[in-house]
């Protein structure tokens, strides 16, 4: 039977009713960027081999995406896209996630940008930064910080017996202060940062020169260090110091502090990572040996 | 004392959250958090000054010997940021309860050495129990993966919130059990040890970790480092410059 329409002609009227086309994605304001950088704060509270920090990079996500892909179904698959594997250092997050968040916009305005770019940039971003920033947020800057907080206790000197002791406030203060000084601005500047240079990651990596703050934190690491072994010398001539004994009380002090010295840094060469045994074993090692005294 | 205790639960709290889930202020070094334990821990009156003063060296030491240079990733697993905490507290607590039992004359050292053997204690049994959390995020993760793949967002916020709260709780609750178990395990077994405590012995194991400190510290900051050593000897060379002009103005 023909009801008037060509042979072959489509049956408009049994036809589904086509999608609606994507709701336009809405512009992104300060306050998104600002509940972003908010949720980095815990990006690493999901943390597994297997995806590292990107649980919680698309939870730190999650606003800016909500106002790129209102619809439900684009936003779940953009979420997806970002759950999967990240790893970087924690603080480096805001600029991976700022140049991922301007990429991600051109996408969601219909510019000619695909998923696995998007990828590509992320994780090529991601190891570079980490690469730069493990070296000198762990290994440098880190027990740097540790090290200023200690020799605070020498630098504010010895307190009055009948006054409460402010080093207990001023060396963790040194503390935070010597780390923060340096991570609080990369944190703050990152998710803009990473936004406005998402075209040229070589820039992003370039403009943070971490290479320059590693090689002069190092330095003044050891430099530290050598303050601290003077500083606890000397500590040592002040508290033995008894002219009628001579020099005896300072050799008695000196020789186990040499042998502890000699004992840890022969353990910590064969097990570098095993500093918490090397420390209960010489603990152990000087109890032992204390009884014979 | 339960006050106390749960100050100090609170405490380990934020700072297994800092180290753990990417706050990274470093709230959670052991000086900070030693120091920290120091002033919100109350032992009484008589002892306030003590409770500021013995967490200090506690903290300055665990600090030294707990900082590792390597990365996260090829470190053991030590809960370093709860050591803080226990560390302080057992030393102040410990002094504040055993003063009367424990009769010494080392100005501290034994209370400093109990806290700093309860934190280097507390780090490795810390670094067990955060594997639970290791464990239950790779649950989660494959959660996650389910959930994002049916779209739920609001159910992976609320699994992302889900295990920032067990960071934490499980952060409080081993501080507040670790501080009761080496403080029991204290005032069990240390009067019946303080015979062969006496004033030289603790001065003898105390600089042996001082020195055991030091060598850590050498290997983070010293070693490995291009010129370390000239670096090293010039900072000392300029204090004790230093000390010398101070010395002699004093005289």
């Amino acid at each position: 039977m023909n009801d008037g329409r060509p042979e072959g002609a489509p049956d408009v009227d049994r036809r589904e009713p086509a999608e609606p086309p994507p709701r336009p994605p809405l512009p992104l304001r300060r306050r998104d960027f600002g509940a972003a950088a908010a949720r980095l704060l815990h990006v690493q509270a999901l943390l597994t081999p297997e995806r590292m920090q990107g649980p919680g990079f698309a939870y730190a996500f999650e606003p800016i995406l909500r106002r790129l892909y209102p619809d439900r179904g684009r936003l779940a698959e953009a979420h997806e896209r970002h759950a999967a594997y990240v790893a970087t250092h924690p603080v480096m997050t805001g600029y991976l996630l700022g140049a991922a968040a301007r990429l991600e916009e051109e996408r969601a305005r219909g510019g000619d940008m695909d998923a696995s770019r998007i990828e590509a940039l992320k994780r090529a971003l991601a190891s570079s930064l980490a690469a730069m920033a493990d070296p000198l947020f762990w290994v440098v800057l880190r027990p740097l910080a540790g090290l200023v907080g200690v020799l605070g206790i020498a630098l504010f000197g010895p307190a009055d017996p009948l006054l409460p002791d402010v080093r207990v406030l001023l060396c963790p203060l040194l503390l935070l202060l010597t780390y923060n000084a340096v991570a609080l601005p990369i944190r703050w500047r990152g998710i803009r940062a990473g936004y406005a240079r998402a075209g040229s990651p070589g820039d992003i990596l370039r403009s943070l020169r971490l290479a320059d703050w590693r090689d002069v934190l190092e330095r003044g690491g050891a430099l530290l260090y050598g303050v601290l072994v003077m500083a606890v010398l000397a500590g040592l001539v002040m508290a033995t110091r008894a002219p009628a004994l001579g020099p005896g009380p300072l050799v008695w002090a000196m020789a186990p502090l040499a042998l502890g010295f000699l004992i840890a840094r022969a353990l910590l060469r064969r097990a570098p990572s095993a500093s918490v045994e090397t420390s209960l074993v010489v603990l152990l090692l000087a109890a032992a040996a204390s009884l014979v005294l | 004392m339960i006050v106390d205790f749960l100050r100090l639960a609170f405490l380990g709290g934020i700072l297994s959250i800092d180290r753990s889930a990417g706050w990274n202020l470093m709230l959670s070094q052991p000086l900070v958090g030693a120091c920290l334990a120091g002033a919100l821990v109350h032992p009484g009156n008589e002892w306030e000054l003590w409770a500021l003063r013995l967490p200090i060296a506690v903290g300055a030491l665990l600090q030294l010997l707990l900082t590792n240079p390597a990365l996260p990733a090829s470190q053991r697993p030590h809960d370093t940021a709860t050591a803080g905490p226990i560390g302080g507290a057992v030393a102040v607590l410990g002094m504040a309860h055993l003063h009367a039992a424990v009769p010494s004359s080392s100005g501290g050292l034994l209370w400093v050495l109990l806290g700093v053997g309860s934190g280097l204690l507390a780090a490795v049994v810390g670094g067990w129990i955060h594997r639970l959390h290791g464990h239950a995020s790779r649950l989660d993760t494959r959660r996650a993966a389910t959930l994002a793949a049916a779209g739920d967002v609001g159910a992976l916020e609320r699994l992302h919130l889900g295990a920032l709260w067990r960071i934490f709780t499980l952060g409080a609750l081993w501080t507040w059990c670790g501080t009761l178990l080496f403080l029991a395990a204290s005032l069990a077994l240390l009067p019946r040890v303080i015979e062969y405590a006496s004033a030289r012995r603790v001065g003898f194991v105390f600089a042996l970790l001082l020195g055991a400190a030091l060598a850590a510290a050498y290997e983070t900051h010293v070693r490995g480092v291009r010129r370390g050593w000239r670096w090293s000897a010039a900072g000392a060379a300029a204090t004790a410059a230093l000390l010398i002009s101070l010395g002699r103005e004093g005289a």
